[in-house]
């Protein structure tokens, strides 16, 4: 019987870490399911079906009026503009930095990369009282410029380009972290063999280089605009009165107008393009994934 | 905030909301909420709490922050299922809080009616303060303005709102207010803005008289004052995100007058945030609204007797100095009641009239109506 049991406990070892590693993912997949999941579904259903005293109804109202409302369009229009500028701003300056971090080798690369990730330890609520001391009205930027002689500029504080300053150093090191891992399979032997055939600087960046991080450019991307698009500390201290970004607006109409159904009208709303840069995000991993 | 950060937040209040059901408030300790900010807070840990434990032995005080207005609500709309339910609410005493808020509240005898309550301070209150029963005004605080004594002579300021305008529109740029919803230094700058074009009348907005016809016809004059003013504000239109950051311009001297608390304007001077030359002013016709700071105990709160003790105490010549004193608010007690040399050193800031805007549908037809008719009307490029 011994034998028995250990001649029929030998074929099945290769299939014996099955359900401990579905086990172990359980926990993760059930809290995504409870906590994020479900809430979509549930505020999906909520803005959906109408409460009137005959019972609940379907209607569509709430959407019609926020798809008719000036000034929730112009919100949403508003926090469209500051994501597309922050994804291109990110691009234009964290891909610089990427790339001397990939091919410096001296000492200053490791400060550099130190300041590149400063910004991840930096609580936005921090940035942006700090932001109104140095960048705001006779902050310390007016300051240096009058010392020297220069014109004061117009404040950015509270502009629309207030939170899009903060946005974008708020993001700068996941954007950087993620274009340098990409950087990372970008072999030297590759970029030697391209120079060897005299391809000059700007050929290599768009011939050898680009091709081989698109993936991580689109990934950065989605991250970013995934993160911005839903800010709201940042675009809840700086930035103009209206319009408002999506995050500021469903609070206030949540809590000081208190209009639960508009305010998950207009979550909803917003996930709808988030999910867009989601889907974009799974895409391109899906893709790298496959062989 | 980011996605993270938010779901983080949102799981702790979840499991912070869902706890306190599976438990019971301790024998002894008077869990406080608080609508108030930091400030207020910190005078209650620094200021209440040592010399209220000392003076009563076996009591404690647990100081909550309950975020804003509406977070102390909901701690009391679970009070009130609390009570459906015959639990303990675990809460006590709501600080900063309108005991109206609560729908069916006060007739279901959710609060303690302070007339019948015996308390032996509750003669001293201020007769300008009292307004219901439920309600026990301990503190009190007015916006008043806030400028650049530097550059802007004591003599010539505005003494009139009317004054007030001209001066806006004279001097471009040297003016702002924060979002009315954002703090109440700009909130009740708009409110005032509103009694303006209503006859200075404050007994014409009542917690229950908005309808809206009646908002249509008394807010639109003030909204078109408000962009009247709009240009001459500080950059062409643009207006902070709290009472914090308007203290925050004035202090780096980008403008010469804001709106701002008598409290966070006096501690700010005292801790250096404004400059020793910062003035203050009192419009004369009639004031910037402002208020007398209320609040609640709970009639089924399981430290009910304890924390009637501690709002008796809080009316005691001790406490009422200390929030001259500390705090920078003014008492709720009659002047009578706090030391002459008090009384003399702060002359300034004695109210003769506090006009008060109610809540509820007046503020939240303010907070729409100003982000709709104002707020947008400055070009958001510019």
């Amino acid at each position: 019987m011994t034998t028995d049991t250990a001649g029929s406990v030998s074929p099945v070892q290769p299939h014996r870490g099955r359900p401990i590693g579905l086990l172990l993912v359980a926990v993760p997949v059930l809290m995504v399911v409870w906590l994020i999941i479900w809430p979509i579904i549930s505020a999906v259903i909520t803005t959906l079906w109408v409460k009137t005293p005959e019972g609940d109804i379907f209607s569509i109202e709430t959407y019609r009026f926020f798809f008719s409302d000036g000034y929730s369009l112009s919100n949403l229009g508003m926090t469209l503009w500051t994501t597309g500028v922050c994804a291109i701003l990110l691009l234009v300056v964290c891909l610089p930095i990427a790339l001397y971090l990939r091919f410096a080798d001296s000492r200053i690369a490791a400060y550099v990369q130190g300041l590149a990730i400063f910004p991840m330890f930096v609580p936005s609520i921090i940035l942006s009282f700090a932001f109104i001391r140095v960048l705001g009205p006779n902050g310390t930027v007016d300051l240096v410029l009058n010392a020297v002689g220069m014109p004061k500029i117009r404040s950015p504080y509270l502009t629309p380009w207030g939170p899009v300053i903060g946005l974008v150093w708020d993001n700068i090191p996941l954007t950087v972290l993620i274009l340098l891992s990409g950087l990372g399979s970008v072999s030297n032997q590759a970029i030697e063999a391209a120079r060897d055939v005299g391809a000059g600087k700007i050929a290599v960046l768009w011939h050898i280089i680009l091709p081989r991080i698109s993936n991580s450019i689109l990934v950065a991307i989605s991250f970013a605009v995934l993160g911005i698009f839903s800010a709201f500390t940042l675009p809840y201290v700086l930035g103009p009165a209206a319009p408002e970004m999506m995050g500021p607006f469903m609070q206030r109409t949540f809590r000081e107008l208190f209009e639960p159904q508009t305010a998950i009208t207009q979550a909803v709303v917003t996930f709808a393009f988030c999910i867009v840069f989601g889907l974009f995000y799974v895409y391109s991993v899906a893709k790298n994934r496959a062989p | 905030m980011k996605r993270r950060d938010f779901m983080l937040a949102a799981g702790t209040v979840a499991g912070a909301l869902m706890l306190p059901r599976m438990t019971f408030g301790a024998e002894g300790v008077i869990d406080v909420y608080f609508s108030s900010d930091q400030n207020v807070i910190d005078f209650w840990t620094n200021v209440v709490k040592p010399k209220f434990e000392a003076a009563n032995a076996g009591l404690t005080l647990n100081l909550v922050d309950g975020g804003d207005g509406a977070g102390v609500a909901a701690i009391a709309d679970r009070a009130l299922a609390a009570m459906a339910a015959g639990k303990d609410p675990q809460a006590d005493l709501l600080e900063g809080f309108d005991t109206r808020v609560t729908v069916d509240g006060i007739a279901k005898g959710l609060y303690v009616d302070f007339e019948t309550a015996g308390l032996s301070n509750y003669s001293k209150v201020n007769p300008l303060a009292f307004d219901i029963p439920t309600n026990l005004p301990y503190r009190g605080s007015q916006v008043l303005l806030a400028y650049d004594t530097t550059k802007l002579d004591p003599a010539g300021v505005p003494k009139t709102f009317a004054d007030l305008v001209a001066w806006i529109k004279a001097n471009p740029g040297q003016f702002i207010y924060n979002r009315p919803n954002k703090g109440g230094s700009g909130g009740n700058f708009v409110r005032r803005a509103i009694y303006e074009v209503n006859g200075n009348d404050p007994t014409k907005f009542k917690v229950d008289n908005y309808t809206a016809e009646a908002g249509e016809a008394m807010l639109t004059p003030a909204w078109e004052l408000l962009m009247d003013l709009a240009p001459s504000l500080f950059d062409g239109g643009a207006y902070t995100s709290g009472n914090t950051q308007s203290l925050q311009l004035l202090g780096q001297s980008a403008v010469t007058m804001i709106p701002a608390w008598s409290d966070q304007a006096l501690s700010a001077i005292a801790q250096g945030v404004l400059p020793e030359t910062t003035g203050l002013v009192q419009l004369q016709d009639l004031g910037l609204p402002g208020g007398f700071t209320k609040l609640g105990v709970l009639s089924n709160g399981a430290n009910k007797d304890a924390a009637l003790k501690l709002a008796d105490f809080l009316l005691s010549e001790e406490i009422q100095s200390a929030v001259l004193t500390e705090l920078g608010g003014f008492p709720g007690v009659s002047w009578d009641n706090v030391s002459a040399e008090l009384r003399e050193r702060f002359a300034d800031i004695v109210p003769t009239s506090i006009p008060n805007f109610p809540s509820g549908d007046w503020e939240k037809a303010i907070n729409d109506g100003w982000y709709r008719a104002v707020a947008p009307n400055v070009d958001p490029a510019s």
